[in-house]
This record gives structure tokens, C-alpha cells and sequence, in this order.
């Protein structure tokens, strides 16, 4: 605990009462001497008040969200039982106050912004009081541990393509090349149910039969992402970025995307259904103590490693 | 460049600052202020109420243009503190002052002004601050004036508003932090550390250079300037000389005349002479009387020196005046109607005073040629000659510095005191010096005389001094020094008759010693070869040391509280006490008839040396007493009585049988039926339990004798 400004508020305090404490003491006036003396009773009071007050406030996290982005905002309920200052330190945030203050329904909120991905449990905070006049600000730091745990998934990067699949039992053995969900790969059967705009008409005219496009659907083979971490943090950082981005694109176009990472008890390969999973997962995600994560072929991307970075060509 | 990075740092504008009540707090605490500066007659009425009016519309501007201050608004403000500046230099050198006194007017006026100023540009937090700080000049200016504890009253008020306004300070920095909070117990602290300062710093002390105040106030003039007199007319002013028709109350000290009666005494109360404010403690003389009639003090006649250099006076030195001193510096201060006398320290050397002439009498008694009023304000440094009894003691012989006139006259007596001097010869045979005299005459007057304002009427014809050390031996000021002074000259020490006033009870706030009619006194000045007329006071117990606050206070305290009496502190303390213990008793009493009843039978088993266990209900515990009453062990408990029938007369008989565990089932029965027992089963259960009494265990608990159901033997053994 420590005064915001230590040398100029105590300096100037002392000299501004020695030197009345010398004018009242030789001018003999019993009253200038009476008024210095409430005047530096009350510089005293204000000046290590602060001290006290901060001592005696107790600061605790009482709810948090679970899931924030990095570089996005995350508010925390804190309560004090005294008014005090907070603003976070690590991660950073703005100045806000907590504690009881004359409106009942003013939130106590303190908001942190994450920098980077990852999993945090605690946040370190500056907890600053200035009781009771407003005179000196005093602060301390705080290690609020939170009550849950807040998992920073990485902001959206750049989105890579996954290594197409080649299918060497197609029969002409030529390479498939991924279709696009959504475009038209022939005509079937009309079904009820089947949109009119479906119809396709000179198949219709063709076979005699009502017949309909039909489209290209999700592909159904499960994409993995396999993220290793660099060691760099800027540099993880931006894989696990890219990782995020394009397990979206992929789950956007229905592809189921199985995520290996590296997390601190071991490798963990498994299905990720929506981007809050892929960022919880991503959050957790380190970098591996051995070698980094093998590829495991099939539709895959592979982010990190020391020459693999995104699929392959 | 670091000095001008902080510089600019220093004067970058804070974000303004929104709260109302802060401004209107500072606006009332700078308006105190200014009242306060205007009830000391520093400044001027309109000069007071153009201020403050100015200083609220400054601080109403300033919030409106808080967000976005007007440009013009900075230079336009330096220019008038500049021309304020410039004016109270020039009113400095127009009117030169003698002392910090007379500064302080225009320093009022200066600190109204830039106050004034500055209200007009405060957007921020820091600036209102600073305007805060301005107030306390403005009332820390007006204080130095003060010298009545009714100018605490503004700083009460001042200080309420002021620590207001920094609870509002910090409501505003803390984000909308209640203000309410803890703020007793901040006022509470506050006011102890200024306690504690105030204690612990030594008392103000009148510097010898920086301040001799002197004003007319509202003086009379006087037909004869040069002789004593102060009569306007007004039966309040002490001067007259008193009737020997009774006692006459003219609310002051007699002996403010030409001669002393000492067969006269006027009524003093407790009405406050004047204020005194000096570097250390001393007896105020007014006057000196050197012949005695038998009955009276009368002064030689002589025609006093006119001293018309203006003030500051320097006055000759009086006669038989000590060689070299101390400077002491005093202020007087009357509130009352006084005399022409102009009290002072011994030998007053430089007087201030707001006349062209005063007249000094060769005793060194000075004359002012106007009466004081009250208001009248006077500075006088005197050299004050304080010698150790050891320099008294080597002081020998009575030769030097007084002629023989002089020397004649300090020894004068109407006729022989034959049984006097016989008895002041006695009381000094073993005292080798002259200060060993004086003392011994003192110790044997203070061991046999006693002091009494109500005292018989002297006979007419007879000797005051014969009166008092042959017959009644009781007397007041005047009957005691006058008889010392008596017994000092029959054996050739010179020695005359002082009378003043005693320095009052000292006021640790206001740093002034405030003299009141009952402090009137006379005492004795024994002259001493280098050290001059040295005074000694047989009766009035004056304390030397210069106080400190605390001392005063506590001394006070102590005095005041040794005064109560050992007894009646005993039996207030006695009755804080038994308060106290009824108070408790009446929170703790039983709430209901059941509760009684409970209590009687935990109090006759804790008697009885079983306390009731916690685990234990009231009708298991019953059990083990009645228990006890057959003489069975603890542990064999008599059955209950049949506790299940509901009807009403089971459970009045059970509540008549004769044992703790009935009375507890019906206690129970009570509580939980729906037909609780009446009111004269009630009274039976009550009385029961008062009478009853458990026996304390007498023999030692049967072995303790287990069968076990197993086929093994049976264990016997102790428990």
C-alpha cells in the first residue's frame, strides 16, 4: 500500500503548517494557533485516512462471465465494502468504482479487456481509496481470484483452406475436388416437400417425371484442426487467430471439425459444435513441451508446428 | 525541462467539477470567513457584503462555464489580483505600521479580494480546493484579532463547513461515494488529533518585535490628566475612594485611589476587568503606596513626569528600579471602565499607547490623561527583574541605590510599633539575610493568620495592624501584606504596599489571561540593593511557570474535580454502579411465569452443586433433583409423572405434588397445551419452587454396577 503521490502532498503539508505553527506562535494569537491546529488535524486526517480506509476495505470478485474475446471488454461484479477505485492491471482496464456509493443501483462493474487468448482465474487490480476527504489517493494492489473461470478465445484471424481429400477409390482416379455446398450436382425425383424453384424442367421433360435439382450438401467427412503452439506468444497468438477462423468457415458450411490442441494435461482431440467451444478449446490451447502434433491426414488443417502452417498445398 | 513538464503537469485543468453542493459548502465557508474578518473590524461592511455577493456569483459562473471556460476570463482575473496586489503595497507604504497589527486590515482585504477573484475561475475539483484553502486565510486573519472565546462560534461554524465541503470533495472524486458514511466517526477523529495538538504544543508566545497593538477604544477624558482619577460619573469605575458608611459596591477594586483603605473593601465579582496577553505571568501593579497612616495607604506626593514623545513612550526608570532584566511585552486588553492607571509589569520601560502624553510617577505608577474604556488597547515591555533567592540571599546589606529620602520614607511608620517589631524580631532571629526575613515572616503569617473577606469593622481609632496580628489574626489582601509591610519596617527592611491585579485564570485558546474585579490584590515590594523592589505575596497563590495548554487544562480539570469532595464522587460512583447493575438485572429478568420458574429450579440444582447440563432437558434435569432429594444416585431418575392426560385437573394435580419433575411437566404442559394452567396453579407452582430446596450430595456415588447380558460375569468396579 503506498501513496499515489508520496513526496509533494507530505512536503507541502509539513511546510505549509510549519510555517503557520511559527507566524501563530509568534504572533501570540492563541486563536490563529487554535485554527492551525483543526486546519492540520484535518490535512492529517485526509492525508493517511486513505490508508486505513483502504485497509479496512475488503475487494472480492463475486461473478464473471464465462467466455470473452480477447481485445473485447469483460465486465466483473466486484463488491468493496468500501468505496474504492479499482482498474485492472493484468489484464488492463479502465478506472471504475465499486463499494457503497450514495445511488443503491449503481453497478459494480469492473472491466477488464483481455489482450490475449487463454484461461483466466485471477486478475490483478490497483484498488485505490481516497476516504475521507478526497485528499490523497492511496492504492494497493489486489490479486482478485475469480469465481469461475474466464476463458479468452482468440479474435478472428485469417480462415485456411482445408488440404483436399483425395480419394484414390473413385475409379478413374482422378483427384474430387470439394464440391460447394449449395450448388447443383444433378436431378432426382420430385419429393413432396421439395421447393417448386427446385424443379428442374428439361429433366422434367425428359423422364416424363416431375424431377428436381439437387444439391450439393455439407460435406460429411469431419475436417480436423490440429493446432500446435509456438512458443512465441505473438506468434501463438496469431495461429490460434487463424485455428478460430477457419474451424468457423468450416462450421459455417456444416462441416463437422474436430480440434486437436495441446493443453496442459495432454494432447485433447475432439468434435468442437460452435465457435464458443472452438474458443473455449482454443483458450486452453498451449504450447506443446515435445514435438508438435503430427497431422493427422484425411481433411485436415494443420496450424503451428516449426514448418507447418495452415494446410497443406 | 523536468521543472517545466511538472509545472505544466501543475496547471493542466482537471475535469470539471460537477457537484453543487461542494461549491455552495466553500461559498458558505469563504462567506464565515469574511463575517468573521468584518466582526473583528478588519474590513468594512459594504465592503464585507460586496464580497460575498461577488463570491457567489463567481462560484455560480464558474459552474456554468465549467464544461467550457471562457478565454477572457484568465487574463481578466490576473489583471485584478495584479491591482490588488499593487493596492495593498501602496496602502503600505501610505500608512506605515509599527507592528503586524495594524497589517492585518489591509491583509483582510487583500485575501477578500483574490478570493473574489478566483471564485470566477474554479471549474475543477483543484481550483475549489484551493478556494477552500483561501477561506481558511480569511478566518486565520480574522483570528489573529480575536481575543474572546466567542470568536469560536465562527470557527465552529466554519469548521462544520469546511469539513462538509471535504466530505463533498471526496463524494465527487470517489465516483458518487456516500458522504454520510463514517462521518461521525471522521469528525470524532479529527477532533481528537486537534485535541491532541492542541495539548501538546507549548502556548503562543508574544514575539517582541512583530506586535504592539494600541487603541483608544472607548476612553473617557480626565479633568486632571496628571493626577489619579477616572470619574466620569459612571458608578462602575473603580477609582472613587469608598465610604466607611458599610460596604459599598462600586464593582470594582477601592484601591484605584489616591490612598488604600484598608478598613474598606468593595464587592468583587466575577466581572472582567480586561484581557492580558504576555510573554509570562506577573503581578499588573497599578500603583505603589509608601506611607502609612495606622489605617491607610497613602502615596507621597509628588508631581509625575509628563512624557509627550507620542507612543511609543519610553518612560525614565522608577525609583529604586532594578539594574538590568528581561524584556517582557504585554498587552492589555479592557473590557471594563478602569481608572487612568496604566497596569503593567515591573518597571515598565516602553509603552504604547494611542495618546501625545502620559505622566509617570517616580514609583513608576504611570498616568494616561484619559480614563480606560472598554476597547482600550495598550502595549507595555517591561524589564522585569526575577533574581534567584540565592542572588536575594547575597544581597546583604540596605545601602545603594535608594536615598536617604528615599530610604526614610520606605521605612516610615505613623508611631512605634513596639509589640510588632518584638514579634517580627522573634519570628526572624534565626533568619541570616533579608530574603530569609521576608520568608520567615511569610511561613509564620501563612501558619497563623487566616484569610477571610468577612471580617469585623476596624474600631474606630485603632491600628489596623494591632487589629490583625494581636486580636483577630484574620483579614484579607490588604490587612495581611499591609502587616507584613509593617513588620518588615519596624526591623529596618524597606519595603511598601503594591496594589494591581493578578494575572486571572489563563485561557489556553485565546492565549490571554483574563483579569477579572475579584483578581484586584495587594501585596508587598521589598526592595533588594542591584535587584530593585522585589514583590512577595503572603496570600494569593499566583503559579510562577509560564503554562502550557495542556497543564492549564488538566490543572484546571484537577482543581475543579478536587473541589467535588471524595464523598459525593464515592456516591455518584456508587450510583453509576447500582444504575448499572439494575439496568442489567431489568434486562435480564424473567418474561414470563415460566421462565421464574425455570431459573428457581437451575439455581436450587446449582446449589445443590448439579449444574444442568446443556444436552439436558428441563424435566431430565428435575429428574436428577428429585432424585437427589431421595438420597438416589444422578443416574437413577424417579419416573415421571403420567404426562399424557390432557384434562385440566391432572395437570393442577401434578402441579401440587411435591417434586421438581412434576413442576417441570407442568411447565411443559403449559407451553404446549391448548389450556394453560391458570393463574392460582400458576402462584402454587411459584411459591413451590421458591420453598423448595435440594440437598447437596453427601456420600460418594454407589459403585458403579453393570450387568452385562453376554454370560460373562458381572463387572463390578468403580466408575
Amino acid at each position: 500500500m503506498h501513496p499515489v503521490r508520496s513526496v509533494t502532498p507530505f512536503a507541502v503539508t509539513v511546510a505549509v503548517l510549519v510555517g503557520w505553527g511559527i507566524v501563530a506562535h509568534d504572533s501570540g494569537s492563541g486563536w490563529v494557533q487554535v485554527l492551525g491546529e483543526a486546519v492540520g488535524a484535518a490535512v492529517v486526517v485526509g492525508l493517511f485516512g486513505p490508508a486505513v480506509a483502504l485497509a479496512r476495505a475488503g475487494v472480492e470478485c463475486r461473478a464473471n462471465p464465462s467466455d470473452d474475446t480477447a481485445g473485447s471488454p469483460v465486465g466483473l461484479t466486484v463488491t468493496a465494502s468500501q468505496r474504492v477505485r479499482v482498474q485492472g492491471t493484468d489484464p488492463p482496464g479502465p478506472v471504475g468504482f465499486v463499494g457503497p456509493g450514495r445511488d443503491p443501483d449503481s453497478p459494480c462493474t469492473v472491466v477488464i479487456v483481455p489482450s490475449r487468448h487463454g484461461v483466466v482465474d485471477s486478475v490483478t487490480v490497483d484498488v485505490a481509496s481516497a476516504a475521507p476527504f478526497g485528499l490523497l489517493w492511496w492504492s494497493r494492489r489486489v490479486v482478485l481470484a475469480l469465481p469461475t473461470p474466464l476463458h479468452v478465445a482468440p479474435r478472428l484471424g485469417r480462415s485456411h483452406p482445408t488440404r483436399p481429400l483425395i480419394d484414390d477409390g473413385a475409379g478413374d482416379g482422378a483427384r474430387r475436388v470439394a464440391a460447394v455446398i449449395g450448388e447443383a450436382r444433378g436431378a432426382r425425383p420430385y419429393r413432396p416437400g421439395d421447393s417448386r424453384q427446385w424443379v428442374h424442367w428439361p429433366t422434367t421433360a425428359h423422364t416424363g417425371g416431375l424431377m428436381v435439382r439437387e444439391m450439393e450438401g455439407p460435406v460429411r467427412v469431419p475436417a480436423t484442426v490440429t493446432v500446435s503452439l509456438p512458443a512465441d506468444p505473438d506468434a501463438a497468438e496469431s495461429v490460434t487467430e487463424d485455428a478460430l477462423a477457419t474451424v468457423v468457415a468450416l462450421l459455417s458450411k456444416g462441416t463437422p471439425v474436430t480440434l486437436v490442441t495441446t493443453e496442459r494435461l495432454g494432447t485433447v482431440s475432439g468434435p468442437v459444435e460452435d465457435r464458443r467451444r472452438a474458443g473455449r478449446r482454443l483458450a486452453r490451447a498451449v504450447a506443446p513441451t515435445s514435438a508438435p502434433l503430427d497431422d493427422p491426414g484425411g481433411l485436415s488443417v494443420v496450424f503451428g508446428g516449426s514448418d507447418r502452417r495452415g494446410g497443406r498445398p | 525541462m523536468k521543472v517545466m513538464e511538472a509545472v505544466r503537469r501543475a496547471n493542466r485543468p482537471g475535469p470539471p467539477e460537477d457537484s453543487v453542493r461542494l461549491r455552495v459548502l466553500i461559498v458558505g465557508a469563504a462567506t464565515v470567513g469574511l463575517l468573521a474578518c468584518r466582526a473583528e473590524g478588519e474590513v468594512s461592511w459594504w465592503l464585507t457584503i460586496a464580497a460575498i455577493g461577488l463570491l457567489a456569483t463567481g462560484m455560480a459562473f464558474s459552474h456554468a462555464t465549467r464544461a467550457r471556460p471562457v478565454a477572457a476570463v484568465k487574463p481578466a482575473l490576473a489583471f485584478m489580483a495584479i491591482v490588488a496586489f499593487v493596492w495593498f503595497f501602496t496602502e503600505l507604504r501610505a500608512h506605515p505600521f509599527t507592528d503586524i497589527g495594524g497589517v492585518e486590515g489591509l491583509l483582510a482585504a487583500l485575501f477578500a479580494w483574490i478570493q473574489v477573484t478566483h471564485a470566477f475561475d474554479v471549474p475543477a475539483r483543484r481550483d475549489l480546493s484551493f478556494s477552500l484553502a483561501g477561506s481558511a486565510g480569511l478566518i486565520a486573519v480574522a483570528g489573529a484579532q480575536a481575543i474572546d472565546l466567542g470568536f469560536g462560534l465562527y470557527v465552529v461554524v466554519w469548521g462544520a463547513l469546511s469539513l462538509g465541503a471535504l466530505f463533498a470533495m471526496w463524494g465527487s472524486a470517489g465516483g458518487g461515494a456516500p458522504t454520510g458514511r463514517g462521518a461521525p466517526t471522521v469528525v470524532v477523529t479529527v477532533v481528537m488529533v486537534g485535541l491532541v495538538a492542541l495539548l501538546a504544543l507549548p502556548a503562543p508566545q508574544v514575539a517582541g518585535n512583530i506586535s504592539f497593538p494600541s487603541d483608544l477604544g472607548s476612553a473617557v477624558a480626565v479633568v486632571n490628566p496628571a493626577g489619579l482619577a477616572g470619574d466620569g460619573g459612571r458608578p462602575s469605575e473603580p477609582s472613587r475612594p469608598g465610604t466607611s458608611i458599610g460596604r459599598t459596591r462600586v464593582g470594582g477594586y477601592l484601591g484605584f485611589a489616591t490612598h488604600l483603605d484598608t478598613a474598606l473593601r468593595g464587592s468583587l465579582g466575577d466581572q472582567l476587568v480586561m484581557r492580558v496577553r504576555a510573554q509570562r505571568p506577573s503581578y499588573w501593579v497599578g500603583e505603589t503606596f509608601d506611607t502609612w497612616t495606622g489605617q491607610s495607604w497613602l502615596t507621597t506626593r509628588r508631581v509625575p513626569q509628563a512624557v509627550a514623545t507620542g507612543s511609543p513612550f519610553t518612560l525614565p526608570l522608577p525609583d529604586g528600579a532594578a539594574i538590568g532584566g528581561t524584556d517582557d511585552l504585554q498587552t492589555f486588553y479592557v473590557v471594563a471602565p478602569n481608572p487612568n492607571l496604566v497596569f503593567h509589569a515591573d518597571s515598565a520601560h516602553v509603552v504604547w499607547f494611542p495618546a501625545d502624553t502620559l505622566f509617570v510617577q517616580p514609583d513608576g505608577a504611570i498616568l494616561s490623561p484619559v480614563a480606560l474604556g472598554p476597547g482600550t488597547v495598550y502595549t507595555v515591555e517591561s524589564i522585569v527583574s526575577s533574581p534567584t533567592p540565592e542572588e536575594l540571599r547575597a544581597t546583604s546589606s540596605i545601602d545603594g541605590g535608594l536615598s536617604g529620602a528615599q530610604q526614610r520614607q520606605a521605612l516610615q511608620l505613623p508611631h512605634p510599633y513596639p509589640h510588632v517589631q518584638a514579634l517580627a524580631e522573634a519570628i526572624t532571629a534565626r533568619a541570616p539575610t533579608t530574603y530569609d526575613k521576608v520568608q520567615a515572616l511569610i511561613a509564620w503569617m501563612g501558619s497563623h493568620t487566616r484569610y477571610s473577606t468577612d471580617i469585623p469593622p476596624l474600631p474606630s481609632g485603632a491600628d489596623a495592624v494591632d487589629q490583625f496580628l494581636f486580636s483577630t489574626r484574620v483579614g484579607f489582601c490588604e490587612q495581611i501584606s499591609t502587616s507584613l509591610a509593617v513588620m518588615l519596617r519596624s526591623i529596618g527592611i524597606p519595603a511598601r504596599e503594591a496594589a494591581g491585579y493578578v494575572p486571572g485564570p489563563y485561557d489556553p485558546i485565546t492565549d490571554l489571561y483574563e483579569v477579572q474585579a475579584k483578581d484586584a490584590h495587594a501585596w508587598v515590594q521589598v526592595w533588594f540593593p542591584t535587584y530593585g523592589w522585589q514583590s512577595f505575596d503572603p496570600t494569593a497563590n499566583v503559579p510562577l511557570a509560564n503554562p502550557s495548554p495542556g497543564a492549564t487544562l488538566v490543572g484546571d480539570a484537577t482543581h475543579a474535580l478536587g473541589r467535588v469532595g471524595l464523598v459525593p464522587i464515592g456516591l455518584m460512583v456508587a450510583a453509576a454502579a447500582a444504575i448499572g447493575l439494575a439496568g442489567r438485572a431489568w434486562r435480564r429478568r424473567p418474561r414470563s411465569w415460566a421462565e421464574k420458574v425455570t431459573r428457581r429450579i437451575e439455581r436450587a440444582g446449582r446449589r445443590a452443586g448439579r449444574e444442568r447440563r446443556p444436552s439436558e432437558t428441563l424435566r431430565e434435569y428435575a429428574a436428577v433433583l428429585d432424585a437427589r432429594r431421595a438420597g438416589a444416585p444422578d443416574e437413577h431418575r424417579a419416573g415421571a409423572p403420567d404426562e399424557h392426560r390432557a384434562d385440566g385437573a391432572d395437570r393442577r394435580r401434578a402441579a401440587t405434588s411435591a417434586s421438581w419433575s412434576s413442576l417441570a411437566w407442568a411447565l411443559e404442559q403449559d407451553a404446549y397445551s391448548a389450556t394453560p394452567i391458570g393463574p392460582e396453579a400458576r402462584r402454587h407452582i411459584l411459591r413451590l419452587s421458591a420453598q423448595w430446596r435440594v440437598p447437596r450430595r453427601l456420600h460418594r456415588p454407589a459403585p458403579y454396577r453393570a450387568v452385562v447380558d453376554d454370560g460373562r460375569p458381572e463387572r463390578v468396579g468403580a466408575p
